[in-house]
């Protein structure tokens, strides 16, 4: 069941992403809160950024779960590909890692200290918070632009095997980081205030509290316009991280040939331009949502019913955009874990390319070296060989990529990791666990007294 | 003769990260492992007595576990990304060969994520007998995740098909010079027909028989169906195999070049047979070295010398990796980790260190409560007086059967199958001086571990210290025999386990006054027979219960430091040294970030035992 594993790599991917995009957003947005709260003496935004601060540490937990579900699902699908990733991208990994152990305990010590510290040290762990949030994606992000294009890869060949390294200024360099990492960081906080408003103004409109009432209207009317401005920088930034992609043809060519834009040879490989327009669409219904909530904030409205289910719709669909550009940036390289290999392989990225632009550097300094290199990296570049995956070889071929990645596609997944035994006990296990999951949020979030009275 | 120490061997550097990474996470998840389970067992006896004191003692200690549960998760992720980063070839080596234990730990991750939380939010909202069967859960969860974490470290140490080198007797054999210690290992016939048997044999490499007859597996490998011949091969051979395949070796640059173990006729077989060069090349998975129309079928003869190098120039992993594979396969790839030989003992070993820790460390947390707070109201000092029973008697169990049970396991299960550790550990060398040796154990330990003190224990001098040595390489150059600093850990855990045990075993009894004549007697020697907590004696007693959880902690450690340097040079014992396991990227070897990492990590267990105090002990004190 080869299929399987990109599956569930997707599940849990989306799921891992959306929690950490909303940590990311919440990481600036409770301290700001609470700052606001403080120097105002506003209590109802004191309420909120309690509020949100409980919220953030649930999705902190579930995030650091996903994640570490999606590592290890990686682990067992793709051990050569983890293998390689450890061994070259120490550096930001290391920089993930360790901002993921600041976040925590910026987490836990700001929570804790939240009546107890003095509000300069609360603050400045408020700092921390919203500093670790984006170094985290900045150490990851650095992956997956290497992803992209392996800027910066530097492999020493020695007849007692490859020493492996990285150049990280040119890694750094890397054409798609810059606006990847910055789309990444405008999309969270764009998601994030989106969320709190519909959330809010959802639970404003149908509160029988008259308090709860008028405070869920005060933080809508607070985040409506941050809201709508990410929402306008979004296209900007995807533009960007777009044109960013015309270094790496087969990836662009993917999402945007469908629908006219080409660049290469124009073809399309994997069609995912379908996904591209469902997160256009998720992307206006948000628009609408938000234009209807700063509408209804300063007109008022009669239709609560239908206001109430948009905003619902609203956040719902925020979520949704976040998890299919994931998903979008991922399958638009498919079945490549490297986006710009196919091209490296048909010549459309010549070598050289690789080594003057992008800093690869092979030692010893030699055309036999760097076709060592090359087939070692075949080895473990393909995500899978389900029939689409070969379908989309099978044309590259036809452009000049090597025949052999036909049949090296047959055991590019870890046959044993994806047997019919283990993928039934794994939709077994995880739809037992969702029942759990789905049953423990209903009890976090219903009121005491009002469960299994 | 020097003493190998621990930093003698490769990496001490990263090895040390790694331990501080892994100890800290160690030092938080044995709460994890033991407190549901504490939790569990009050609430059952809430269940049972219905007084409301029993579910106040269950309450208190999910609010430790749930605090230490979210800090061992994030220690978790970051021990993870640890062994990717620091040992990526030991994670692709799991992850190819051993993932199962891995990926189902994810489910037992859920599942107490899950459980405990829900045991915490629904703590006031479920009933009784739900409280008792999700705490139920969320322990089985734990200890689900211990199961099959620990079946992965204890196939690294002992992986199944292990053949020791010592024979233990009244007149041990030792069977270095035969090639042992040896692993068994399943090659597929296709690649074996490549190799010169002849040679092989006579490098020590045995054949399994069954019925007289050579035993042979059929299996899948790479999508082919082939047959695997169950063989026996030296350690010191399979390491340098595995050496050569994850550190990128070409088959041209390999010891099976170098020694001649390449059957050349073969060659010429497969250069006349395109169906079965084609298969070879499936099984080895080398489409990519090798030229296409070599596959096509249309060229009937092709020039063996052309073939040979062809073949020559595909990396070593390429071959190797089916032979492990049949090997996984042979022994079951989702069952492999189970079947080693230190399984069982280990998972005892594990969970009862757990118990101990956690019960020394609610009694400490308890006994304190009791005697530092003044003016207690009677209805709170009786349930400190309860929860102190409780957490006594849990404690006095646990010791015991660490101890007694488990310990014993363990130590029986290195003695059989680890014996150079076994060595080390008893520091049964004439050039050291071991504890054992000074206070005349060695005895009662062949005892213990033979059932007979005539038996002798294994000798250290007397284990090669080349032993994993491929002597056509020349590979590894270290001393293969764990360091005897060991003798120096484990009998520290060892003493720090009877001062614990006898500690335990006095407030045990302390607590069972009045339940038994005996005990009361017993009590009466020590002149605490009057009411106990109040009397000058055991008031001291009590005081030092926070020390005692201390030394528990440190018992375990111990016991950890134990176990895994008394694996060196081992990673995975008979297949990959530290060397072969680590990382190639120059960064992780300089000792700038590495220095920083470790004082990073260290900052945060000092932010978690000032966080765990403020929350679990001031809070609790305002109360």
């Amino acid at each position: 069941m080869i299929g399987a594993a990109p599956l569930w790599l997707s599940i849990f991917f989306s799921l891992h992403i959306v929690m950490v995009n909303l940590g990311i957003g919440l990481a600036w947005l409770v301290p700001y809160f609470k700052y606001m709260a403080d120097k105002r003496n506003d209590k109802d935004l004191e309420i909120t950024a309690r509020e949100l601060m409980r919220f953030y540490a649930a999705t902190y937990g579930l995030a650091g779960v996903f994640g570490t579900a999606f590592t290890v699902f990686l682990l067992s699908y793709y051990p050569r590909f983890i293998g390689a990733a450890g061994h070259i991208a120490s550096v930001p990994f290391a920089i993930a890692v360790t901002a993921i152990g600041v976040q925590f305990f910026s987490i836990v010590a700001f929570w804790y200290g939240w009546d107890r510290f003095s509000k300069r040290t609360l603050y400045i762990i408020g700092g921390f918070l919203a500093l670790s949030a984006l170094l985290i994606p900045f150490g990851f992000r650095a992956v997956f632009a290497f992803l992209n294009i392996p800027a910066g890869l530097e492999a020493t060949l020695t007849p007692s095997g490859i020493k492996w390294g990285l150049n990280l200024v040119a890694a750094l360099k890397n054409p798609t980081f810059a606006p990847l990492y910055i789309k990444s960081i405008a999309g969270a906080f764009t998601l994030t205030f989106v969320v709190v408003l519909s959330i809010y103004l959802y639970r404003g409109l149908t509160s029988s509290n008259d308090d709860i009432k008028e405070r869920s209207l005060k933080i809508a009317k607070i985040m409506s316009e941050p809201s709508i401005i990410g929402l306008a920088i979004m296209p900007v930034l995807g533009l960007w991280y777009g044109l960013s992609l015309e270094n790496i043809p087969y990836k662009f060519n993917n999402i945007f040939a469908p629908l006219g834009l080409k660049v290469g040879d124009g073809i399309a490989y994997y069609n995912v331009g379908w996904l591209f327009i469902i997160k256009l669409i998720f992307y206006a219904i948000q628009v609408i949502g938000v234009l209807a909530a700063i509408r209804f904030l300063q007109k008022g409205s009669k239709s609560i019913k239908a206001l109430s289910l948009l905003f619902l719709v609203t956040a719902a669909l925020a979520m949704g955009t976040v998890a299919s550009g994931e998903l979008l940036n991922a399958y638009s390289q498919y079945p490549f874990f490297i986006a710009s290999w196919p091209n490296v392989m048909t010549g459309s990225i010549s070598l050289s390319t690789l080594v003057h632009k992008y800093g690869v550097v092979v030692y010893p300094h030699s055309l036999n070296s760097i076709r060592e290199l090359v087939n070692y990296i075949n080895s473990f570049v393909l995500i899978d060989g389900s029939s689409s995956a070969r379908g989309v070889i099978l044309r590259l071929t036809r452009k000049g990529l090597d025949p052999a990645f036909l049949d090296l596609s047959l055991n590019s997944v870890n046959r044993i990791a994806v047997t019919k035994g283990v993928i039934v006990l794994t939709t077994l296990f995880v739809s037992v666990l969702i029942f759990f999951a789905a049953w423990l949020l209903k009890t976090a979030i219903t009121p005491k007294g009002e469960l299994y009275s | 003769m020097s003493i190998p120490s621990w930093s003698s061997y490769p990496l001490p550097g990263l090895r040390a990260l790694s331990f501080i990474g892994i100890e800290v996470h160690w030092a938080i998840l044995q709460y994890v492992l033991g407190l549901p389970f504490m939790t569990f067992i009050a609430l059952l006896i809430y269940l049972r007595t219905k007084n409301g004191k029993w579910k106040r003692i269950a309450k208190t200690l999910t609010k430790g576990f749930i605090i230490l549960f979210a800090v061992g998760a994030a220690t978790g992720t970051a021990s993870e990304f640890g062994l990717v980063l620091l040992w990526p070839n030991l994670t692709e080596a799991a992850g190819r060969y051993i993932y199962f234990p891995l990926y189902a730990e994810i489910f037992a991750f859920m599942m107490e994520v899950i459980f405990i939380y829900l045991l915490w939010y629904g703590w006031n909202r479920f009933s009784d007998k739900a409280l008792v069967a999700i705490s139920f859960f969320a322990f089985l969860g734990a200890w689900y995740s211990a199961a099959m974490i620990l079946s992965v470290n204890s196939f690294m140490q002992g992986p199944p098909g292990l053949k020791p080198a010592f024979v233990p007797g009244p007149h041990p054999k030792y069977l270095y010079s035969e090639g042992y210690p040896r692993l068994t290992v399943a090659v597929p016939l296709d690649i074996l027909h490549l190799l010169n048997v002849t040679k092989l044999l006579s490098l020590g490499v045995n054949v399994v028989t069954h019925n007289g007859k050579p035993l042979t597996v059929g299996l899948t490998v790479s999508g082919v169906k082939t047959k695997a011949l169950v063989i026996t091969m030296p350690v010191s051979i399979v390491q340098e195999l595995v050496r050569e395949g994850f550190k990128g070796f070409l088959l041209k640059d390999s010891v099976l070049v170098k020694a001649n173990l390449i059957n050349s006729t073969e060659i010429k077989v497969l250069a006349k047979n395109p169906y079965e060069l084609h298969r070879l090349i499936t099984i080895i998975n080398a489409y990519q070295y090798v030229p296409a129309t070599y596959l096509e079928g249309t060229s009937t003869t092709l020039d063996p010398q052309q073939l040979g190098q062809v073949l020559l120039n595909i990396p070593v992993k390429n071959y190797l990796d089916p032979i492990l594979m049949s090997t996984v396969k042979y022994f079951g790839y989702a069952t492999i980790t189970f079947k080693s030989p230190d399984y069982v003992p280990t998972l005892m070993h594990a969970i009862g260190s757990a118990l101990v820790v956690s019960s020394f460390t609610a009694f400490a947390g308890f006994s304190l409560r009791l005697l530092r707070s003044k003016d207690l109201d009677e209805d709170y000092r009786d349930y400190l007086r309860k929860a102190l029973v409780y957490t006594a008697v849990f404690a006095a169990i646990a010791i015991f059967y660490q101890g007694f049970i488990s310990g014993h396991e363990m130590g029986v299960a290195v003695a059989h199958y680890n014996p150079e550790k076994f060595a080390a550990i008893e520091g049964t060398s004439a050039h050291f001086k071991s504890i054992a040796g000074v206070l005349h154990l060695h005895g009662i330990t062949k005892l213990l571990a033979y059932g007979s003190m005539r038996y002798s224990l294994p000798n250290y001098d007397k284990i090669p210290p080349h032993y994993c040595q491929c002597k056509l390489t020349g590979y590894p150059s270290y001393d293969c025999r764990p360091p005897l600093m060991i003798d120096y850990t484990y009998y520290g855990m060892v003493f720090l386990g009877i001062i614990i045990g006898i500690y335990g075993l006095i407030v045990g009894l302390i607590a069972l006054r009045d339940r038994s004549v005996l005990i009361d007697k017993l009590l009466g020697i020590f002149r605490i027979n009057s009411y106990i907590w109040k009397e000058p004696l055991a008031r001291k007693i009590l005081s030092l219960s926070l020390f005692m959880a201390f030394l528990a902690q440190l018992s375990s450690t111990l016991g950890w430091v134990t176990r895994e340097v008394g694996r060196k040079p081992w990673t995975i014992y008979g297949m990959m040294t530290v060397d072969v396991a680590s990382s190639t990227n120059k960064v992780v070897h300089e000792t700038g970030p590495l220095v920083a990492i470790a004082l990073f990590y260290i900052s945060l267990l000092l932010v978690l035992i000032i966080t765990a105090y403020k929350i679990l002990w001031k809070s609790s004190e305002r109360r």
